[in-house]
């Protein structure tokens, strides 16, 4: 099992940010490198990589606010 | 068409298209007129609408297209016959646009101020200003080629005071297109004379403010135009960039046929008259020793080239009022153009 | 649908998809370039051209200065050259500064060449409003481009569609306005329509411009919508559902050329029209699809309805700016009229 993890060099000050989209459903198969969700901090958009391949746990739902570093979600092995 | 070898041949080459542009342009007038007396409704006769003549402006066209290979594009405006018959364009086909005959350049769809020549890399637009933009987009293409082709905009002195000139001016500057900008200064927007619409005098100073050379051209005398175009040309050929030339020429006729021009002051036209490029350059040659005869027999042929088109042009039939729904879009191969 | 076989089921935002289908094609093209305000280093303040740059270059991803005459009357020449331009007019609002390169140029060009020359040339421009960006930055404009000869227009409700459009569109040979509505683009900060986020293939593929599409089938009452306002009429048509109502709903897709023939066959087999446009009301495309239903002789049960804009600019304050834009609630009052009503 792989957390998919909101990246810790996104943006400058520890302000939150929003999750905007899911681009999988909860219980699809991704693969490693996938684009699987969007995170906006401000105006800009970040894209969330599947860290690996395996089936999509959501745990954080869309319009969350996240700080970098938070868990959003898991790669569960195939 | 434009290999130069002796200084004379290009002269020649220069005369031979000032009097054939001068003998299309009087022959234009004079079917205009069928049809529009006594009374003068632009709808009627052979050749109805506006009618934009290019008498007096002569040594522009040539001075710059004289050195213009057939790749090199050039975009022109409302008065663009003596430009087009300087570029080359199909002299036949563009009588026959005028008079909307079905084997005109567009089968009719354009008319006079909407001539294209692809073979010739020629178009020309009604609205002011407007075809800056393309010639630079033009030369910016060229250069993605890898060709070293190059592109020329003509535009009138009142042009300039159009957005699309800072514009496309900015532009071709940042992009380093290989465009040359050609004013040509006849002194009238319509009526309104340049000192009257121009906040300076010199519109070649405008062109430090785009980081290009900008050079003016006096005397409307086709030698001096062709040798500052040739600078012009050869710095964008060589990837050096736009520049701007101004070049003072004179109207003869009207802005359009029809204009009865009273807001010219008295005697300025047939002052003008008195000092007629075409004859002017004419003695120039003489005394550079070109004989009578070779200059009558270029007259001659320019004469003929003229007729020819123009009962190329009548004899030609009109389209069919269908063909108005033909090529609203382009109806050809996905892939234009196609490559090898 | 039509899906393909997919390896995976991955989702696009209408950013997003616009961006892989122009960056595929700039892979296979290599006549195709990209050229607008901020479309390079940023990625468009829209989100539709991120990662070209560093796929492809300056050469061919240029920022341009703020000069729309000028760089969307060079794309006119580029194209006029046998290049494949894709510009973008950051607001379709903006055109009053530079039309006159697309309907006078553009949009000529086969016409004045008699047919000789093209002009292959896309405008990308972003569309509508309703997030308080006001009468200059949240136009609609559909019937203004459609109305003008020479030019297709097409405008995607999801990312499906505005993948296999913008394929479609540089692919054509004639001047492609290709219409993305902010609504829907999936920027987050201009809000998010779960609607427009959907499945699209990693593949080739085209969505056929001037072809609407009918995305629900129904028997009682024809909705036709485009862009945001269709995204209403499949939230209206689910509603009917909790009343008995079966509402068909159509997808324009392509506002010019207007595919008719779709929607008169819906309003032939369901007797009842109502037409929802975000753009201005007054010789509108819902007017333009109901003029279309009149003429051809479909018999109805009921008045047509047409929801649009009123003919006024577009407040700022939300509480007018919502007040007079189409939304699925007029949608749904409208069905609930054509039911009740007789002929």
């Amino acid at each position: 099992m792989s957390e998919i993890i909101v990246p810790t060099d996104l943006w400058d000050d520890d302000s939150l940010g929003v999750i905007s989209t899911w681009l999988f459903e909860d219980g699809d198969a991704v693969s490693q490198g996938d684009i699987v969700a969007e995170v906006m901090n401000e105006k800009i958009s970040f894209d969330i990589a599947a860290p690996a391949s395996g089936t999509l746990a959501i745990d954080v739902p869309t319009e969350s606010e996240v700080s970098q570093g938070d868990a959003i979600g898991r790669i569960l092995s195939a | 068409m434009s290999k130069i070898e002796s200084n004379r041949s290009h002269r020649l080459w220069m005369y031979r298209n000032m009097v054939k542009s001068r003998a299309f342009e009087d022959a234009v007038k004079s079917a205009y007129f069928e049809g529009k007396q006594p009374l003068f409704n632009m709808a009627n006769g052979p050749i109805p609408g506006e009618m934009h003549l290019s008498n007096g402006q002569e040594p522009c066209a040539v001075g710059v297209c004289a050195h213009l290979r057939v790749d090199d594009t050039v975009t022109a405006t409302h008065r663009p016959h003596h430009i087009a018959i300087a570029k080359g364009v199909d002299l036949n086909r563009m009588a026959a646009e005028i008079f909307g005959k079905e084997s005109g350049l567009s089968g009719g769809r354009g008319g006079h101020m909407h001539l294209f020549d692809p073979n010739v890399n020629f178009t020309c637009s009604g609205i002011i200003g407007q075809g800056l933009g393309p010639a630079v987009g033009a030369a910016l293409a060229a250069r993605m080629k890898g060709s070293d082709a190059i592109a020329v905009a003509f535009l009138g002195e009142g042009a300039v005071n159009q957005g699309a000139f800072h514009e496309a001016l900015n532009l071709a500057a940042v992009w380093k297109a290989p465009v040359v900008f050609v004013i040509e200064d006849n002194a009238y927007g319509i009526s309104v004379a340049k000192r009257q619409a121009t906040a300076v005098e010199r519109n070649a100073d405008r062109a430090v403010g785009y980081r290009m050379p900008g050079v003016f051209v006096p005397g409307n005398d086709p030698d001096a135009i062709y040798e500052a175009a040739g600078e012009a040309i050869a710095h964008a050929r060589r990837g050096d960039g736009p520049s701007l030339l101004e070049l003072e020429t004179t109207r003869l006729e009207g802005h359009f046929i029809g204009d009865a021009e009273g807001y010219r002051p008295k005697g300025e036209v047939a002052a003008l008259r008195k000092d007629d490029p075409i004859p002017r350059f004419r003695t120039l040659l003489e005394q550079d020793g070109v004989t009578a005869s070779e200059l009558e027999r270029i007259e001659k042929e320019a004469d003929a080239a003229v007729d020819a088109a123009f009962d190329f042009a009548r004899a030609s039939s009109l389209p069919p009022g269908e063909a108005a729904f033909a090529h609203v879009f382009f109806e050809g191969n996905r892939s234009w153009p196609t490559r090898p | 649908m039509a899906d393909k076989t997919v390896t995976s089921t991955r989702k696009l935002t209408i950013a997003k998809s616009m961006a892989e289908a122009i960056s595929q094609e700039m892979g296979r093209d290599e006549s195709v370039l990209v050229m607008g305000e901020d479309i390079a280093k940023l990625g468009g303040v829209f989100g539709n051209t991120g990662g070209l740059l560093d796929a492809y270059g300056p050469e061919r991803v240029r920022d341009t200065p703020i000069s729309e005459t000028g760089f969307i009357g060079a794309a006119v020449g580029m194209a006029a050259a046998g290049m494949r331009p894709i510009v973008e007019l950051m607001f379709v609002d903006f055109f009053g500064v530079c039309m006159d390169a697309i309907y006078n140029l553009a949009a000529k060009q086969s016409y004045f060449s008699g047919g000789r020359v093209a002009c292959p040339m896309v405008l990308m421009t972003s569309v509508g409003g309703g997030y308080g960006d006001a009468g200059q930055h949240s136009q609609c404009l559909y019937a203004t481009f459609a109305h003008l000869p020479g030019m297709k227009v097409v405008i995607p409700s999801n990312a499906y569609d505005a993948k296999g459009l913008m394929l479609a569109a540089i692919r054509d040979p004639n001047p492609v306005i290709f219409m993305y509505h902010k609504a829907l683009q999936g920027m987050g900060w201009l809000g998010t329509v779960p609607g427009s986020i959907v499945p699209v293939p990693q593949e080739d593929y085209e969505v056929p411009i001037g072809a609407a599409r009918v995305v629900r089938e129904g028997s009682d009452v024809s909705l036709v919508g485009l862009g945001a306002t269709l995204h209403h009429c499949l939230d209206a048509a689910a509603s009917a559902d909790n009343d008995g109502i079966s509402a068909e709903v159509i997808d324009l897709r392509t506002i010019a050329p207007l595919d008719r023939a779709t929607v008169i066959a819906s309003a032939r087999k369901t007797g009842r029209l109502i037409a929802v446009d975000d753009d201005y009301m007054t010789c509108g495309v819902a007017g333009e699809v109901i003029a279309s239903v009149c003429e051809s002789g479909t018999k109805l049960k009921a008045p047509p309805i047409r929801i649009a804009h009123p003919d006024i600019p577009i407040p700022f304050s939300p509480a007018m700016e919502h007040f007079v834009l189409p939304n699925q609630d007029k949608v749904k009052a409208a069905i609930k009229s054509v039911m009740e009503a007789a002929r």
